[in-house]
């Protein structure tokens, strides 16, 4: 399901607000983790989960590789796999 | 208890007979909207899917939970139909009798298959829609058989200590986003899960037991209905035993 860059943005920062791990800059090439944008596991599932419920499916639990990114979650949504 | 929101979700695996079916016309007549499901429909199931009380709030899903997809499908069943799920109780079980020497691999997959895989791979799906909603309850059903064993029920056993096990940690992992974990106990029903014991050992049973009879399916509703309530936002990793105090 391919997803408006902006849409994907709104969601991800709305719930780096939650957290409480809000960046100064949301750039694709933020990492999730560590010094990047610090999430741990369950925030990592939380993240999943509040994308799946949102747009239907998410990169996290889409069999690829896990996304490492804040670039990997929105490439996700830009180009879907076709069959 | 709080008064009953009507918007609340209830998924009750395996509510086609016995305890399940008795867990579903509970949560329905608490006022939930509730999804089960087992393999094959029965009677009862069909009662309530013609019900008018029920109407649009009662949903049944063929499925087996034991079976990775068939369990997703019934959570997203759910999920697309009603938009949440508030509460899940992991009822579905199986219970096979044998000793341990001679017990059948066929008999071993099906009690693990069914009793730990079938709660987590539904409980797995589940707990994605609630922590997106950051609310939720989820009721483990395991046993007092899990607590004190019982001859020739070792591997029924182990699987119900483990569902405690699990409730445990989930409580510890998803408690921080309001979700609340907890196992209920029930001692020996007057359902179909008994039926395996001769009438000498349910007689045996009722004289041990403090309250002097067997468990009803209400007795067990009861306590779920309590745990799950929304106002209980303080108990959770607790194994709570409702025997008619048999093991106390």
């Amino acid at each position: 399901m391919a997803q408006d860059k902006n849409t994907t943005l709104a969601v991800i920062e709305q719930f780096l607000k939650l957290v409480q791990k809000e960046p100064e800059a949301l750039t694709d090439d933020l990492p999730l983790y560590g010094e990047g944008l610090g999430l741990d596991s369950l925030e990592a599932a939380e993240l999943s989960a509040v994308l799946e419920d949102k747009f239907g499916s998410d990169p996290f639990s889409a069999g690829g590789d896990l996304p490492q990114t804040v670039g990997d979650i929105l490439g996700f949504y830009e180009a879907p796999a076709t069959a | 208890m709080s008064a009953p929101d009507e918007s609340r979700v209830a998924l009750v695996t395996g509510g086609s007979k016995g305890l399940g079916a008795g867990l579903v016309i509970a949560f329905l007549e608490a006022g939930y909207r509730v999804a089960t499901c087992s393999r094959t429909a029965t009677d009862a199931v069909r009662g309530w899917e013609a019900d008018p009380r029920w109407a649009d709030r009662f949903a049944f899903t063929a499925a087996d939970v034991s079976d990775r997809s068939d369990a997703e499908r019934f959570v997203k069943d759910a999920a697309g139909r009603w938009g949440r799920i508030d509460v899940l109780v992991n009822n579905a079980g199986v219970a096979r009798e044998g000793m341990i020497g001679l017990f059948g691999d066929d008999a071993l997959d099906q009690v693990v298959d069914l009793n730990i895989k079938g709660s987590v791979y539904v409980t797995r799906a589940a707990s994605r829609s609630m922590l997106a909603r950051r609310s939720g309850a989820i009721v483990n059903i395991s046993s007092i058989v899990g607590l004190s064993g019982y001859r020739g029920l070792s591997v029924y056993a182990a699987t119900k200590a483990a569902l405690d096990g699990f409730t445990r940690s989930l409580a510890r992992e998803l408690g921080s986003r309001g979700i609340t974990v907890n196992s209920v106990a029930p001692g020996y029903l007057r359902t179909e899960m008994s039926h395996g014991l001769d009438g000498g050992q349910l007689e045996q049973i009722t004289r041990r037991t403090p309250m002097g009879r067997l468990g009803e399916p209400d007795d067990i509703a009861r306590a779920i209905l309590f745990l799950v309530d929304p106002a209980n936002r303080y108990i959770t990793g607790h194994v709570l035993v409702v025997d008619g105090g048999l093991t106390c």
